[in-house]
């Protein structure tokens, strides 16, 4: 369904990422997983549209991607309400340019607001709003225009440990509801295998993907099982074999 | 000790229940007279208080010539002789009047204009290098000319200070769009709003706290203007009153000008305040209480 090929995004000399692929298959559920600065954002906000300047292709359907559009949704790194719109108009506010009926967007903004657990607080201001929420409700927003991929930059990346395992079991369900393709960036190598069905490891200087792993463990998948051990083991190894490779060169250098 | 309790209970609660209703039908202003006192508001009357008896005093012991300070008592007395023997209130109305239409024009045009070179880059050169001249000739300067051009009368005064806060109005409200975080942008283009849709949701609202700052500002600068102006020409309002109270050497009338001229501003910066207050009820700033 959405196919990276040998994407390259650079700013003046410095090469934030490098003939970069990936696919991502109709519902299926991706997660990145990378050091801080690899070019995981780079690489979402090209797939959202929000950046155009690439060489390569990416295309989603077999049609080139060209700007942004409600087919791709997307969750921020940072919730990103709207702080002067309560929580209904936060997530209508992706239905405005739609051609939907009224009623028809009344119906899909409460369904998504009870799909993320936030019924009830319709006319809150997202200062009154938890972390937890407001991410919550920034996912409402990027789902409300039912889109076909979801794009997600580290969701969750904020929030504690506790609210967090919660969110992962939600977003699980949101994507089983929603038979959505789902790309989740992650710091979390246990959420990306708890999530994902493929897991995709990336590394710094210059950005660029070094590894996909697949994850063919049934849902819903148990943490302390062996299984879900060995796999962890395995995306760590590849995530220490990108940082011990760095570390030979900067040895040889000295 | 359970069993005791709960007999002692019984008679209590059956007692409460009148005690409880109680507050409910204490009336609305006696709640409000009691929170007055309750949460301090009463500090923001003590020190006008405290000048009003400095003042009183300064009459009772003679410590000024009730030439340059009449007693209080005295001001209130020419206040009445000028409201119901003079045209006061036709004064006031027309400072008012000519307040409200300039605070009109200049915010109408300082937001519009504002918001065309905040928009486009085309714009902001036409008219930016032509504003930022203009707001360098002070607003007394322009009265002469206006004068000549529309005459005494209130047009003339209009025209000076709606660009008195025209100027103010139109460089916030440039600043504040080019100031507009531009994760919303990017969020807006994700949502894929429209330019109008971009402008009432995002752009609009993002820059109303600087717009509404501004317009406070400067309707309280315009305010004294309108006083200055009516002093320099034209033979009604209350900077036309408290100048000719100068020359007549009333005092009394005089003071009573400055202070309805302090109250109205006061006024005007309050209802200023209420407006801000509810469109930006979103805002959770600094409450202010720390001491
Ligand atoms: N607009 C930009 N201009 C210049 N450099 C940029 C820009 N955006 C990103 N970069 C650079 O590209 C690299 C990758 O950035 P990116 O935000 O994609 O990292 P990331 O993998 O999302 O990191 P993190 O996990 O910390 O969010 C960084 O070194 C960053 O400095
Ligand atoms: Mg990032």
């Amino acid at each position: 369904m959405l196919e990276v090929r040998g994407v390259t995004r650079r700013f003046g000399d410095f090469t934030a990422l490098r003939d970069a692929s990936l696919d991502v298959g109709a519902g299926e559920f991706v997660t990145i997983v990378g050091a801080s600065g690899c070019g995981k954002t780079t690489l979402l906000r090209l797939i959202a549209g929000l950046d155009k300047d690439y060489t390569g292709s990416i295309t989603l359907n077999g049609e080139r991607i060209v700007g942004t559009s409600l087919e791709r949704g997307i969750v921020f790194q940072e919730p990103r309400l709207l702080p002067w719109l309560v929580l209904w108009d936060n997530i209508a506010i992706a239905l405005d340019n739609t051609l939907l009926s009224a009623e028809t967007k009344k119906e899909a903004v409460a369904a998504q607001i009870a799909l993320v657990g936030l019924t009830g607080f319709e006319n809150a201001y997202p200062a009154a709003l938890s972390g937890g929420m407001a991410q919550r409700a920034a996912i409402a927003r990027a789902l409300v225009g039912h889109p076909s991929i979801l794009l997600l930059d580290e969701p969750l990346g904020a929030l504690d440990a506790i609210t967090r395992m919660r969110l992962q079991e939600e977003l699980l369900r949101i994507w089983r509801h929603e038979r959505v393709s789902m790309i989740l960036v992650t710091h979390d190598v246990e959420e990306a295998v708890f999530l994902s069905q493929k897991i995709v490891v990336m590394d710094t200087g210059p950005g660029r993907v070094t590894a996909a792993i697949p994850v063919d463990l049934p849902y819903p998948r148990d943490r302390a099982s062996a299984e879900f051990g060995a796999l962890k083991h395995r995306v760590f190894t590849a995530l220490n074999d990108n940082a011990a490779l760095k570390k030979a060169e900067i040895d040889y250098l000295i | 000790m359970g069993k005791q309790l709960g007999f002692v209970q019984l008679p209590q609660t059956a007692l409460s229940v009148p005690t409880v209703s109680m507050p409910k039908v204490v009336p609305m202003t006696l709640l409000k007279i009691r929170a007055f006192f309750a949460e301090q508001r009463y500090i923001g009357i003590l020190l006008p208080l405290f000048i009003l008896c400095l003042w009183q005093a300064s009459a009772t012991f003679k410590w000024i010539e009730p030439v340059f300070l009449p007693a209080p008592i005295k001001v209130i007395e020419a206040f009445w002789y000028m409201l119901t023997q003079q045209d006061l209130l036709l004064d006031i109305w027309a400072s008012v009047f000519i307040i409200a239409q300039a605070f009109a024009y200049g915010t109408l045009l300082g937001v519009g204009l504002g918001f065309a070179a905040g928009l486009s880059r085309k714009a902001e050169m036409f008219f930016s290098g032509t504003i930022n001249t203009l707001r360098h000739i002070p607003t007394v300067a322009w009265i002469p000319l206006v004068v000549i051009w529309l005459g005494l009368g209130a047009p003339a005064k209009i025209v000076v200070l709606a660009k008195s806060i025209f100027i103010p109005v139109f460089l916030n409200t440039l600043q504040a769009i080019r100031g507009v975080d531009h994760n919303y942008i990017e969020l807006a283009q994700a949502l894929k709003l429209n330019k109008r849709q971009l402008v009432r949701r995002v752009v609009l609202p993002a820059i109303l706290p600087v717009v509404m700052v501004t317009l406070r500002y400067s309707v309280g600068l315009s305010w004294a203007l309108v006083v200055v102006a009516e002093g320099i020409s034209g033979l009604e309002g209350l900077g036309f009153l408290i100048f000719r109270a100068q020359n007549l050497l009333m005092t009394d009338q005089l003071l009573v000008c400055m202070v309805l001229i302090g109250v109205i501003g006061f006024l005007l910066d309050r209802l200023l305040l209420a407006v801000q207050n509810h469109l930006l009820r979103w805002q959770r700033g600094f409450g202010g209480r720390y001491a």
